[in-house]
């Protein structure tokens, strides 16, 4: 019961949530969420110990093949989005091949030249992919009413409130599978693969299915982002936004599920809202970084690590007080 | 009632309608900026990153253009005198950041025009642009389309300017006769580069190969620069490459002993290449774009307002940051307020009628016309004559000033044909 009340509250909260911002404000809310399913993803990923440095490569196949489906062959957005995200997932599955050949430091290098490689096939060839402008005029979420509420997606409350329901229901499914036995398999092949293989885990199958999956809602993320943005180039997704998600991994913490999600958020506010508003507009990079190194060293264990500390003094509070009326 | 609000095909006017009272409610302050006779404009460029040389240097001068024009009396519109005011967004070249920049300044900040560096951020601005009817300007003409309606290149008609300089070259140093370029594999330097082969094409130049495309990401220029020397090329070409690349080429040059002429489409801050190679290397360096302390700007034909002064108070306030866009968007603005001034009023429609009135308009260096239905598809770009600059005793001079349209009037079909090989034109986009 207490925890449905929690599920309604945050419901209404985070529909409530844009109308308290302004129209730029509610733009970067939309990038946001679509940014929490990114890096929520790419968690699964490193929790079978692997860091890969092309998801957001990844990110951008689902974003292509959405966009060329619904352009080229006319499938319906919604559907184009979703096979955006299985072509993501199945191009991970091809790319397991090679990559899980290695592991580690290795495995990190190997998919750098993995994203690479796509995305210089993404600028080479002009037919389909655009070459280096990229895709123009990729077809918008199609508008439509239910009847008290017109949802007109050139507008940033309708798109958010798209996004924000397909990104609920993918993290949903993302928290599912970290719960399930699948899930504590990830584990066991990233803390005790000498064990789990000795086990009769398959780690190469297991490591393969969590990229697949993690792939497969980062295209989800891609295709959410081009058909709000209408155009994609290669340089949508280059390297200097794998460092942005990687630092609100690292910056957040991957011990919890809500750990990235907390990095990429405080982050992305402080960047994209608070510098801007403090008028440090062009000096943003240099605080940001400056912001960054301070967290890494005062709080090693990411953001999350407060939130942890916060919730088990409450927790012990609470025996205390039991204790004392008892 | 909230389906009602929401209505889906909203149209211009009552989406601008619904902006500005939102604006309205939600910034108070900013409202009352607008009755104390303040029009606002947009600056909605790189001004960190990679391409940044190619924002913050622009806004910079546009500072000064505010402080001049505002000290003059501002802007006259039919209801009284007006101060003008900057808001700037760093879009980071990135088109989603473009995206809410342009929301913002339109929908918030209430500006009544904007200036875009343009390129790959124009298609994350164009559904902006189309459902609110703004005015926007861009730096890079290849963004204009027969859809483009609002949107104008009234500074620079890049990269078709760039024919000036090898015409000048083919008749000034008729013994070179052949070439070689580079250029990064992307939307700025494929147009250059097809521009760049009818102009040679033009001269009668030989190209001696294909042009060399490299990708953007590419750091380490010494086997570019090793491939463009192999066949001893008379002219190295760098066609539009952005400034982290002219000045890594040119040492590379100068490391591997090249003597011959080099032609770029800009050089922003060459006085750090020549620090990084010599003055005797970099003599007769052919570009595009001057510095404005050059006397050949005094000239009666050039429409910018006291260039000297301007050059000399842009190098006061920020020393070695001259560059390519320093002035050009300040230009846009003697453009736009001379246009808003003959309308009477900041309305996006009004001006940019009086803008287009006659199909001419008063370009930086000379009256110019509106053209561009053959290449682009619209007559959006505003085209005249265009500076040949060379660098002489270190040094930015300018050599002469040559009419682009006369050159696309003998040669325009050679510039269509390239610009259809390389899938620049405006349909192939």
């Amino acid at each position: 019961m207490r925890r449905l009340v929690i599920i309604l509250l945050a419901a209404c909260a985070l529909l409530a949530l844009p109308h308290g911002l302004s129209f730029s404000q509610q733009e970067i809310l939309v990038f946001l969420t679509i940014n929490i399913l990114l890096v929520s993803s790419y968690r699964l990923l490193t929790l079978t110990g692997e860091w890969s440095l092309a998801h957001v490569v990844i990110m951008g196949v689902g974003a292509y093949a959405s966009a060329l489906y619904s352009k080229e062959l006319g499938v319906w957005v919604p559907v184009s989005i979703l096979l955006g995200g299985a072509t993501a997932a199945l191009l991970a599955v091809l790319l397991s091949f090679p990559l899980f050949r290695m592991k580690g430091f290795y495995f990190l290098i190997g998919s750098f030249a993995a994203g690479e490689i796509i995305r210089l096939l993404w600028k080479r060839f002009r037919d389909p992919f655009g070459g280096p402008k990229g895709i123009k005029g990729i077809e918008p979420m199609p508008d439509f009413s239910i009847g008290i509420y017109d949802f007109d997606f050139f507008e940033p409350v309708s798109y958010y409130y798209l996004s924000a329901l397909v990104v609920a229901v993918c993290l949903w499914v993302l928290w599912r599978i970290e719960r399930s036995p699948v899930g504590l398999t990830f584990h066991a092949v990233h803390w005790q693969d000498k064990l789990a293989e000795a086990s009769g885990v398959n780690l190469r199958a297991y490591r393969t299915l969590a990229f697949a999956i993690a792939s497969g809602f980062a295209g989800i993320g891609g295709g959410l982002m081009a058909h709000y943005v209408g155009t994609i180039n290669p340089n949508s997704f280059d390297v200097d936004l794998m460092v942005y998600v990687l630092t609100w991994a690292i910056v957040g913490g991957t011990g919890t599920f809500y750990g990235p999600i907390l990095g990429c958020v405080v982050l992305t506010v402080l960047n994209e809202i608070v510098l801007r508003e403090l008028g440090f507009e062009q000096m943003r990079p240099l605080i940001y970084g400056l912001i960054m190194i301070l967290s890494i060293l005062f709080l090693p264990k990411g953001l999350e690590s407060i939130v942890q500390h916060l919730t088990t003094r409450g927790r012990g509070k609470g025996v205390e007080e039991q204790r004392a009326a008892e | 009632m909230l389906s009602k609000i929401m209505k889906p095909g909203l149209t211009r006017r009552t989406f601008l309608q619904s902006s500005a009272a939102a604006a309205a409610a939600s910034s108070l302050p900013r409202l009352a900026h607008a009755q104390n006779n303040v029009i606002r404009i947009g600056f909605l460029a790189p001004l960190t990153g990679a391409v940044a040389a190619w924002g913050k240097p622009g806004l910079d001068g546009c500072q000064i253009w505010a402080e001049r024009v505002n000290a003059a009396g501002g802007i006259q519109l039919s209801d009284g005198a007006y101060q003008v005011e900057f808001v700037a967004y760093d879009n980071e070249y990135d088109p989603a950041k473009a995206r809410t920049g342009a929301t913002k300044l339109i929908r918030e900040d209430g500006v009544s025009f904007i200036m875009m560096l343009g390129g790959d951020t124009w298609p994350g601005v164009q559904p902006v642009a189309d459902k609110t009817g703004m005015l926007f300007s861009t730096l890079l003409p290849s963004d204009l389309s027969p859809d483009t309606t609002t949107l104008i290149a009234p500074a620079e008609v890049h990269p078709i300017y760039n024919v000036t300089g090898v015409e000048w070259l083919a008749e000034n140093r008729p013994e070179l006769k052949t070439a070689v370029m580079c250029a990064q594999d992307d939307a700025l330097g494929l147009p250059s580069v097809a521009t760049y082969l009818a102009a040679f094409e033009a001269a009668g130049i030989e190209m001696q190969d294909e042009p060399l495309l490299f990708d953007p990401a590419t750091t380490d220029f010494a086997p570019v620069v090793t491939r463009l020397m192999s066949s001893n090329p008379d002219i190295v070409c760098l066609d539009t490459c952005y400034s982290d690349y002219v000045h890594p080429i040119c040492e590379q040059l100068f490391q591997q002993g090249y003597q011959g002429q080099i032609i770029s489409c800009t050089a922003d801050f060459y006085d750090q290449i020549i620090a990084k190679t010599s003055k005797e290397f970099m003599e007769g360096f052919l570009f595009q774009f001057p510095d404005f302390d050059d006397p050949a700007l005094n000239s009666d034909q050039v429409n910018f307002e006291d260039p000297n002064g301007f050059f000399a108070e842009f190098n006061k306030r920020y020393p070695g940051q001259w560059g390519a866009v320093s002035w050009e968007y300040a230009s846009v603005m003697d453009l736009w307020k001379a246009a808003a001034e003959k309308a009477g009023s900041a309305e996006p429609d009004a001006v940019i009628a009086a803008m287009k009135e006659g199909g001419t308009g008063k370009h930086a260096f000379g009256d110019a016309r509106w053209w561009g239905t053959e290449l682009f598809g619209i007559d959006n770009a505003l085209v005249g004559d265009w500076p040949v600059v060379a660098i002489e005793n270190g040094k930015a001079t300018i050599k002469e000033f040559r009419s682009i349209p006369a050159w696309y009037d003998k040669h325009g079909d050679l510039l269509v044909k390239h610009m259809k090989a390389y899938d620049q034109m405006w349909d192939q986009r």
